[in-house]
């Protein structure tokens, strides 16, 4: 409403450089897009909790957990996929920068789901932000991948030493149990071990954006509504960059 | 952004723009200073850009306008053209019903006038405009009274001008604005009054004097003008900055604004009835609604200082703050609590943003934006805030069973939401008592429901942690456990029916197709053990692999979905498996109205399957006491609807296409025919067309173009045909779902003898209903909840007791009820098409009235003939 105050830029400051295309064509899927991208979730966070937060903003029509590419486990992030443009567009309104299991979660447009881009990218497996982060957030696995392989080797080298230094918290990413004695204690009934995702079941992302995703659709293919995805974006994410982490340089 | 751009922007507000100083008359200077160096090279620029701020910034007005008088010393030509776009714009908004923009721009108009850019005689010509075509409106000769709305709405903006320049105008025209109130009086003597029990927060349906006697809408404002007028005119939240200017600004050129025209309503129905007039009433409500319903919550006590015409003032900010800055936080929370005025307003804005995240129908905005407002002010105002919707909260909880079913849901949302932003931090144990009430209290379901939508939001631990100081309401937690798999394989049962599902199972882990999985079903199991077995061996056992998450759900179903309807090719399979699903996910109300919704989705169950099952023995008997029925009926409705303006939505598109298309195809015809009728010389012999191989490409264009239009045509045919069957389906849905009400209504509410009111309803006790509250109330507590209905406290030896003295029937009875009259008024715009239906075969004359009045409320329909 208040064209006043909205800056045109902000849309696209940051640029996914996974994207292959020119910068007005990702300026137009993000402005067209359907998908929000929802950043610095905790690892602990479920589908449904997504699911019911996200859909006071409107009918949700699929939601894609980032997964830590190792260990196949929730790592922070997910997508949104919405049928309306609207509801996308109050969803980044109105959720983002609010709480979901007590961390501000961040809610962007994002330019299309792809398969493989629900993989962190970092080299550890999980998100590029959890490699060096210094802090310690029980709600993402504790301290950063390096800070805890520092700690992990300085541990051994201490125990065959002389065993003292016991006090480092154990920060072994276990996803399910918690790290350590931070955080607020185990979650009875949200262990990922239980959780474990079948990937083959998750390759469906394609289907058309309509509310009935179903028969109706199929029959019909020539007038899609929406632009249909570009076929040069990468197929899988397989990769190790690290530079290109999602949101590094989004602020 | 340039500088003279940011001055216009920042006009009044504590920004760097501005430096140090909050003092307009500082603000004005310095932004005319600015504006007038640079008003020669941008002027172009500067006018649309000033006249944006005007329609975006109504809080701002007296500013604008007193810049623009400053302005019209210098450059006459220059405030002509505003004065003249503003014409065209006010004009256009006219034509086109643009209610806010016919408010904002009048309201800027008579600024205009008080800065001397305008004179007053034309703006009391505008008024004179204005109130006449409303006059005209509720003529019954000559006009439509079924467009009240838009009357009404012509007369709140005259009188919404006055807190801006009715001071000016009494001092300039005093005659001219005698005769203006006379006008608005005369007006108000003809109109009718505006009974919207419909739209009410609170169901006082047993106060039928009251609501007759309760001012409407204008009839209030009305009052607080009148008020307004006594006081001469002073108002404290209207700045007027023109003032500090009057000695420079009594020298500008006043300019004449032209006359206006209101568009002419729709002639009345030429049958009169009540339908057609109802329908007609409803479509004009619809384009001229009202802004906001008052909720009152707090004390009187909360609003000493504020003026009867202040606190229309300050709403009217509150929500134009809110209008224009939906979707940026920063801007709107800090406007909201920056007004320009020199009072405290915690209250009226809470009581402001409550009334808009209740508002009926549906606020103008989703619900989840007065969530983040609401998140956003306590963040600002972090000592004054987080208290007044505390009690805000306490105060809509007392009244919580006088509250509309829609406001209630709504309630719950927001509340487990705000909470779930602020640590799920609250006295719980100020609640605690809700657990001696009888499990169909409206205060228990509401702590019920919101515990449960809390944990949806968070994880069961987390809220068991938070109600710590009434651990009593754990009672209340949804229950821990997870799905109800009865074939798990672990309890060492081995039934036939565990066997088929463990190898049913082993299938789906070894990828079989679907197409697999049927012809397995129909050689080896449902010869053997019957198609209902079947169903729900299937059933359990996908829901049972699809458990672990939304996402498993979804890839079962697509995978799967064609196996699940194949066993479920009639309703009552597909009744069976609904049931089957609420069965499994018995312990998890979210996962039952998620997996029911899929279905739908995937059309594996209709939503007359849905329908069918909520009116179901299971669920009717929790009618009173969950929102789960509730939801999922809901949900069914909402895709109902979704898909159908969906459908509208690209049928709208594809005729655009049509357009284009049929563009095309003439513009590439013409060129070929232009090519074709031309002679060129092909190897010195003279021929008909131009060189063959452009001849034939432009041939095969004109070909795809035509080709093109017939596809675009054939799916706008397909589309249309799908849209007149949705309807149809439509039709027969509200059929069904009022059936349904209107049957078991019928079968628990009293005789329509003994009931006429849900007054009469509530004061029904049944026996043992008071047992529990034996002691007489003091007469004090007596005086202030004299109504059986409401909640009571007794002191027995200091100990607080509470008591709901409604019965269950009773209150099964109200809850429904609330509940019809909710879907009808959300749906009321397609059920208003089938209203002839519906009269004929649910609402008859023997459908019990309380039902009836229910619906009618809903529709907005008079209820006269009841």
């Amino acid at each position: 409403m208040a064209s006043l105050f909205k800056d045109p830029s902000k849309l696209s400051v940051y640029r996914d450089r996974r994207f292959q295309g020119t910068q007005d064509e990702f300026e137009l899927a993000l402005q067209t897009s359907t998908t929000v991208y929802v950043g610095n979730m905790s690892f602990y966070t479920t589908e449904e909790q997504v699911y019911e937060l996200f859909s006071r903003a409107g009918e949700i029509k699929k939601i894609i957990m980032g997964l830590d590419k190792n260990s196949k486990t929730p790592c922070g992030f997910c997508f949104v996929l919405y049928y309306s443009r609207e509801d996308t567009e109050d969803a980044v309104k109105y959720i983002s920068g609010t709480i979901l299991d007590d961390r501000p979660i961040r809610a962007d447009f994002d330019w299309g789901f792809q398969d493989g881009r629900q993989w962190g990218r970092g080299r550890s497996g999980g998100q590029v932000r959890d490699e060096y982060r210094t802090d310690y957030d029980p709600g993402r696995g504790g301290y950063g991948k390096l800070v805890q392989k520092e700690l992990e080797a300085q541990r051994q080298l201490v125990d065959y030493g002389t065993g003292s230094l016991g006090s480092v918290p154990s920060v072994i990413p276990q996803y399910g149990k918690h790290g350590g004695s931070h955080g607020n204690g185990p979650r009875h009934g949200r262990d990922y071990h239980n959780r474990k995702r079948y990937r083959d079941d998750d390759r469906h992302a394609h289907e058309s954006s309509k509310r009935t995703s179903d028969y109706d659709s199929r029959r019909n293919p020539d007038h899609e509504s929406r632009p249909q995805k570009n076929p040069r974006f990468r197929e899988s994410g397989d990769s190790d960059e690290e530079d290109d982490d999602d949101r590094k340089q989004r602020h | 952004m340039s500088s003279w751009k940011s001055l216009l922007l920042r006009i009044g507000d504590k920004s760097p723009e501005y430096g140090t100083s909050s003092d307009f008359k500082d603000h004005i200077e310095t932004c005319f200073a600015a504006i007038r160096r640079e008003l020669d090279h941008y002027g172009d620029e500067i006018l649309p850009f000033l006249l944006q701020c005007v329609e975006q910034l109504p809080h701002k007005t007296p500013l604008y306008g007193t810049l623009i008088g400053l302005m019209n010393l210098e450059n006459e030509d220059f405030v002509k053209k505003i004065v003249e776009q503003t014409h065209q714009s006010f004009q256009d908004a006219l034509n086109s019903g643009h209610c806010h923009k016919i408010r904002i721009l009048l309201r800027f108009l008579t600024a205009l006038m008080s800065s001397k850019v305008l004179t007053s005689t034309s703006l009391v010509v505008v008024f004179e405009t204005l109130l006449s075509s409303a006059a005209t409106i509720v003529d019954d000769e000559k006009g439509n009274p079924a467009w009240q709305a838009c009357a009404d709405f012509y007369i709140t903006c005259i009188l919404s001008c006055f807190p801006w320049g009715g001071a000016e105008l009494v001092e300039q025209v005093p005659e001219e604005l005698e005769r203006v109130m006379v006008g608005v009086e005369a007006y108000l003597s003809i109109r009718r009054h505006t009974l919207d029990t419909g739209l009410s927060f609170f169901e006082d349906d047993g106060e039928v004097e009251k609501t007759l006697n309760e001012k409407d809408f204008l009839e209030d404002l009305w009052s607080r003008i009148q008020t307004l007028s006594t006081d001469g005119w002073k108002v404290d939240s209207v700045p007027r900055p023109h003032l500090l200017f009057e000695a420079q600004l009594v020298a500008g050129k006043s300019h004449e604004f032209g006359t206006i025209s209101c568009p002419e309503q729709p002639d009345p129905p030429l049958t009169l009835s009540d339908i057609t007039y109802g329908k007609q009433k409803y479509a004009a409500e619809l384009n001229y609604p009202q802004r906001i319903r008052r909720l009152n919550i707090f004390p009187s006590s909360k609003f000493e200082d504020v003026q009867p015409i202040d606190r229309f003032v300050v709403e009217e900010y509150l929500l134009d703050v809110l209008l224009f800055f939906n979707g940026c936080r920063k801007e709107c929370a800090s406007f909201m609590v920056g007004l320009p005025v020199p009072f405290r307003y915690e209250y009226l804005m809470a009581e402001t943003i409550f009334s808009q995240l209740l508002m009926l129908p549906q606020p103008p905005f989703k619900p989840i934006y007065y969530t983040l407002v609401i998140i956003d002010l306590c963040k600002a105002l972090p000592g004054a805030f987080p208290a007044v919707v505390a009690g805000a909260v306490r105060a809509l909880f007392e009244k919580i069973a006088d509250l509309d079913m829609e406001c209630r849901i709504r309630l719950i949302l927001w509340f487990s939401h705000h909470l779930s932003n602020f640590q799920f931090i609250w006295p719980w144990d100020e609640w605690a008592h809700v657990l001696e009430l009888p499990k169909w209290a409206p205060q228990r379901v509401f702590v019920k429901e919101v515990l449960d939508r809390e944990v949806r939001l968070s994880y069961w631990d987390k809220i068991k942690q938070s109600i710590e100081t009434a651990p009593g309401l754990e009672e209340l937690l949804p229950p821990k456990g997870g799905p109800n798999f009865k074939f798990a394989t672990e309890d060492g049962e081995k039934s036939e029916q565990h066997a088929l599902s463990s190898e049913l199972c082993n299938m789906v882990k070894g990828r079989a197709a679907a197409r697999d999985v049927i012809s397995w079903l129909d050689e080896n199991v449902i010869p053997k053990h019957g198609s209902d077995i079947s169903l729900v061996v299937v059933v359990k056992t996908l829901l049972d692999i699809g458990s672990k998450s939304f996402t498993h759900l979804i890839t079962v179903l697509e995978r799967y979905g064609q196996v699940i309807s194949r066993i479920c090719d009639d309703q009552d399979k597909q009744v069976l498996l609904i049931s089957e699903v609420g069965s499994y996910w018995e312990n998890n109300t979210q996962m039952t109205a998620i997996t029911i919704d899929r279905m739908m989705g995937y059309r594996l169950i209709s939503n007359l399957s849905i329908i069918k099952w909520i009116f179901s023995p299971e669920n009717v008997e929790q009618y009173h006491t969950s929102d789960r029925p509730w939801e999922i009926l809901r949900n069914a409705l909402c895709k109902t609807y979704n898909r159908i303006s969906d459908l509208k939505k690209e049928i709208s598109s594809l005729k655009k296409d049509i357009v284009a298309a049929e563009e095309a195809v003439a513009k590439t015809q013409e060129e070929l025919n232009a090519a074709e009728s031309k002679l060129t010389l092909v190897d010195g012999e003279p021929v008909m067309g131009e060189n063959p191989v452009r001849t034939k490409r432009l041939k095969a264009y004109a070909g795809k173009a035509k080709e093109q239009e017939t596809s675009i045509r054939n799916s706008l045919e397909a589309k249309e045909a799908l849209l007149t069957r949705a309807l149809e389906e439509n039709e027969t849905l509200f059929l069904s779902l009022y059936k349904g009400f209107s049957s078991i209504l019928t079968e628990r509410l009293p005789a329509a003898s003994s009931a006429q009111t849900l007054q009469d309803l509530k004061s029904i006790n049944p026996a043992g209903a008071n047992a529990m509250d034996l002691e007489e109330p003091s007469a004090m507590e007596m005086e202030m909840d004299n109504e059986d209905s409401k909640p009571e406290k007794s002191h027995l030896n200091g100990k607080t007791e509470h008591s709901y003295t409604v019965g269950e029937n009773e209150q099964w009875c109200l809850t429904t009820l609330g509940y019809v009259k909710a879907f009808s008024r959300q749906y009321a715009s397609e059920i208003w098409p089938h209203i002839e239906k519906l009269d004929a075969e649910v609402l008859s004359e023997d459908s019990h009235p309380l039902f009836r009045k229910a619906v009618y409320s809903g529709l907005r329909r008079s209820m006269d003939s009841i």
